[in-house]
């Protein structure tokens, strides 16, 4: 059982500047880590995983600074985002690897154990390149817990992964959260893995702290189009978008209810019928068919929005003309975020 | 398939069975020409017999210097960034393009027994000129690229991400190199080691110049002879018979030996790929 606390953290990786960072991951919870391509969210992680030297600031397991030791002495289970198994081993081997290194005199009944933990028994003989990605994933979960980590730090566990090994792998990891009080420092871009797992979400922004909130907090207080895209916000407008619509009807009305990082007009804010004489008229864009239902994309002027078809049957063909009104109160506006204070 | 497409296969397939062949006939023809007296002959010849114990440890011993010298360059070269590294590169490949007569005569000029170097040598035991030594020392120089441009492949082909979950699983940078790096560039090492081997084996132009008749000296302690490659050029004048009977004899030597070392690396060299602790 052990806290993770990364204080006023900077680094640099060639030209890019990372922090500083501020943030703490308790036991037993995670943290996720949120942000666009280049926000600097790998090079944390690997500056905490010591891969990385810190220009300044502290990393501390339970109050005691790590950040001078080696990597292989700090405890750190640290995943990269292809996972870094070993190609020339089996699933047996890679999961004994961190055992067999420190001579562990049980390393057989734990690597045994561990095995069987992750549902690995019938796969312990095959090579990595023999498993699915789910299955790979669970190697390494189980190689990295069998290190016996003080904190895990996983980028992008969840990727190119289908939804039932995504759930599956959920499950294990917040099992092992509850049973080994460990904190666990992710990065992930899907919302369903943070909003499952995680105690607070972390937003990085060219390689600084942008917000730091629950969940809860994250879905609803103030968002940008990061955010909001993330949360899967759909119609997303930036300022310069919506004043250069102006000249539309829904354009100057959408532009009215802009925040300083533009608008989210999610498709249960717009309502709409076959046919003229509404507050705005638009013309059907394209017919899509989803697994979800129709698609309906409706344009007026320099805008384009996706929503739904009332009744699920669209009733109308591209090119005609329809009736659509706004609910303001389904709005969002999108706000820039301050950075937060992080040092 | 269309008539080009057809062509096209005809014409690949052509090109590739005449290059395979190109390959595989003048073999044919050598162990036609030898028969079975001429390779009875060389088999039951004490100094062709001698030849290819003495070239297969000269041999052994250049792939062991080879491997010494050669992976951790390969290494250097894969891993790190510095001035210079360029030139290195550039140097390693120069005996590739050497003609090989040309390396026995510089090899010749530098270690000759009345050069400073090669006064050197001698005094501290190890005698280059017509010694076992100036064999290994030919073979060293015209296969060591191989030891060195396979390893730097090997090594540049080890995934980062795999070194850096090994020291995050607890493993300090010279357990990460045993346990991860080298049983993955293990294959690649191996491959150097064998193309190194065939083309010490294979020498001849260095060893006319710099170790024709080779003197008994630590480690050979056998009787004078030389290279088998030597032996066969030698014997070419006197007896062709003979000198392709030999020449199918140290032709199946290479193919059991590359063979033998194909079967162990798929079998009993697994630990090394599996790492010397699992």
């Amino acid at each position: 059982m052990s806290d993770l606390e990364v204080v006023g953290v900077r680094a640099m990786r060639g030209a890019f500047r990372l922090g500083p960072v501020r943030l703490e991951v308790p036991a037993g919870t995670a943290t996720v880590l949120l942000g666009p391509s280049g926000a600097g969210k790998t090079t944390l992680l690997r500056a905490l995983a010591g891969f990385l030297p810190l220009t300044e600031g502290s990393v501390r397991v339970d109050g005691a600074a790590v950040e001078r030791l080696p990597p292989e002495r700090r405890g750190f289970g640290f995943v990269p985002p292809n996972l870094g198994l070993f190609p020339q081993r089996r699933v047996r081997e890679n999961v004994r690897y961190p055992l067999a290194l420190r001579g562990a005199s049980d390393a057989a009944e734990k690597t045994t154990a561990w095995v069987a933990r992750f549902g690995l028994e019938t796969l312990a003989d095959r090579f990595p390149n023999e498993l699915s990605s789910g299955q790979r994933q669970r190697v390494a979960m189980a190689r990295a817990m069998a290190a016996e980590p003080r904190v895990l730090l996983w980028d992008e566990p969840l990727a190119a992964l289908d939804v039932e090994s995504r759930d599956t792998l959920v499950r294990l990891l917040r099992d092992l959260l509850e049973s080994e009080r460990i904190p666990l420092l992710l990065v992930t871009h899907d919302p369903a893995t943070a909003f499952a797992l995680a105690s607070r979400v972390v937003v990085l922004h060219g390689g600084r702290v942008r917000v730091d909130r629950t969940p809860d907090a994250l879905a609803g207080g103030p968002l940008d189009r990061f955010l909001a895209r993330f949360l899967g916000y759909e119609n997303l407008f930036s300022p310069e978008e919506l004043t250069g619509a102006r000249a539309s009807s829904l354009g100057a009305r959408l532009a009215s209810w802009s925040g300083e990082d533009g608008l989210a007009v999610p498709p249960d804010a717009l309502s709409w019928r076959a046919g003229p004489g509404g507050t705005h008229e638009a013309r059907v864009a394209a017919l899509r068919w989803t697994a979800a239902g129709w698609v309906v994309a409706l344009r007026q002027g320099s805008l384009t929005f996706h929503t739904t078809a009332p009744g699920g049957v669209p009733g109308v063909r591209v090119g005609d003309v329809v009736s659509v009104e706004v609910d303001a109160a389904h709005v969002k506006a999108l706000e820039g975020l301050p950075g937060e204070d992080a040092s | 398939m269309s008539r080009s497409t057809l062509a096209g296969r005809v014409l690949a397939a052509v090109l590739s069975a005449s290059l395979v062949g190109l390959f595989v006939l003048p073999l044919v023809a050598l162990f036609f020409y030898a028969g079975w007296g001429g390779i009875s002959f060389a088999l039951g010849s004490g100094g062709f017999r001698t030849s290819i114990e003495f070239t297969l440890l000269a041999s052994g011993l250049a792939v062991a210097i080879g491997l010494l010298t050669g992976v951790p360059l390969g290494y250097v070269l894969a891993r790190y960034r510095f001035w210079g590294k360029g030139l290195v590169e550039s140097i390693v490949t120069i005996p590739v393009v050497v003609p090989h007569l040309v390396v026995g005569i510089a090899l010749l000029l530098l270690f000759a027994p009345t050069s400073p170097l090669g006064a050197f040598t001698a005094s501290l035991g190890i005698p280059i000129f017509d010694a076992i030594w100036g064999v290994v020392l030919v073979m060293v120089y015209v296969g060591a690229s191989y030891v060195v441009l396979t390893s730097e492949l090997a090594f540049r082909a080890v995934d980062d991400e795999v070194l850096e979950a090994a020291r995050s699983l607890g493993a300090g940078p010279g357990e990460a190199f045993a346990t991860v790096t080298l049983p993955a560039a293990a294959r690649g090492i191996l491959t150097g080691a064998l193309l190194m081997w065939a083309r010490g084996v294979s020498e001849v132009g260095g060893f006319l110049i710099l170790a024709v008749a080779i003197n008994p000296s630590i480690p050979w302690n056998g009787p004078v002879t030389q290279p088998a490659s030597v032996w066969i050029y030698g014997y070419w004048g006197i007896d062709p018979a003979a000198a392709a009977g030999a020449s199918a004899v140290l032709v199946l030597v290479a193919l059991a030996i590359f063979l033998g070392v194909r079967i162990l690396d798929r079998s009993g060299l697994s630990w090394i790929r599996g790492g010397w602790f699992s």
